[in-house]
């Protein structure tokens, strides 16, 4: 097969920095989800492994009792704020957007890259459009996420956003690789 | 490689994802101070390396990042049951 015919199989973007929201509370507590829905704009999602997405807001679950709320950067000290007003009991909200990079990789052999890296079965059965799984990603880890059409977002820690960089490079040039520059506001 | 079942990821995933926490169910003593030497380097240091069904402790390190318990045969390496942190088979 020709490099032409292989071109943009793969496309990688290094995103703009997001301002990220580390949540825990009990997701039990009618309360808790209700103030959760009214300061994000979306409830936090209660079966394992998948993500809600409305507005500017993207809410990844991470664990039973813990969620990740990813948004433009700049508004999460009001949203930390709005959280704080009307969450009340045993539940925490901490600010760490600079924390995180987000990547988004698309195209249709993304997934084979996604394949390669990790020991995750990213196959759409079970990892449906909807679903987020944390799991190791080359050397280090990392938190993926499906939207449709083949479209994937890659959350990883601030200091390895280098090293996924140049990993899903490497893996990607077999298929044909189209990367993008950063996305700034 | 294992493949382990995370009770709170609900899904078999691989051994790398997960980190050996070791032998599960020891409770801290509720006064140490009153201990013997004896029974406090016991408690520390000692534990069981059984031939056969072995309850230990795993956790979902590059997942969720929590603890739970495994019952595992140390021969066959059969995982027979996973439960989590909390609960008493």
């Amino acid at each position: 097969m020709s490099e032409q015919a292989n071109a943009a199989a793969v496309t990688f973007r290094r995103e703009a920095t997001k301002g990220c929201l580390n949540l825990r509370g009990d997701p039990a507590d009618a309360g808790f989800q209700q103030g959760v829905a009214a300061a994000l704009g979306l409830n936090p999602p209660l079966p394992p492994c998948t993500f809600h997405q409305a507005g500017d807001a993207t809410l990844y679950w991470l664990a039973p009792d813990e969620w990740l709320a990813m948004m433009p950067d700049g508004v999460q000290s009001e949203r930390e704020e709005e959280l704080r007003r009307v969450l009340h009991g045993h539940f925490s909200v901490v600010d760490v957007s600079g924390a995180y990079q987000l990547f988004r990789l698309a195209g249709p052999d993304a997934q084979k890259v996604l394949q390669k890296s990790s020991p995750y079965d990213f196959h759409p059965h079970p990892f449906a459009p909807g679903s987020c799984v944390q799991t190791v990603f080359g050397k280090t880890t990392a938190l993926v996420a499906r939207h449709p059409s083949d479209v994937f977002d890659l959350l990883v820690r601030t200091s390895y956003a280098d090293y996924v960089h140049r990993w899903v490079a490497a893996a990607a040039e077999e298929y044909g690789l189209a990367t993008e520059a950063a996305s700034h506001p | 490689m294992l493949q382990i079942h995370c009770p709170y990821c609900q899904g078999l995933r691989s051994e790398e994802e997960f980190a050996y926490g070791g032998e599960a169910h020891i409770r801290r003593p509720a006064d140490p101070g009153a201990l013997t030497d004896q029974a406090w380097g016991e408690y520390l240091h000692f534990r069981k390396n059984p031939r056969g069904l072995h309850r230990e402790l795993w956790q979902h390190a590059a997942g969720c990042r929590r603890y739970f318990n495994v019952l595992r045969d140390t021969v066959s390496y059969e995982i027979l049951k996973v439960y989590p942190i909390g609960e008493k088979p």
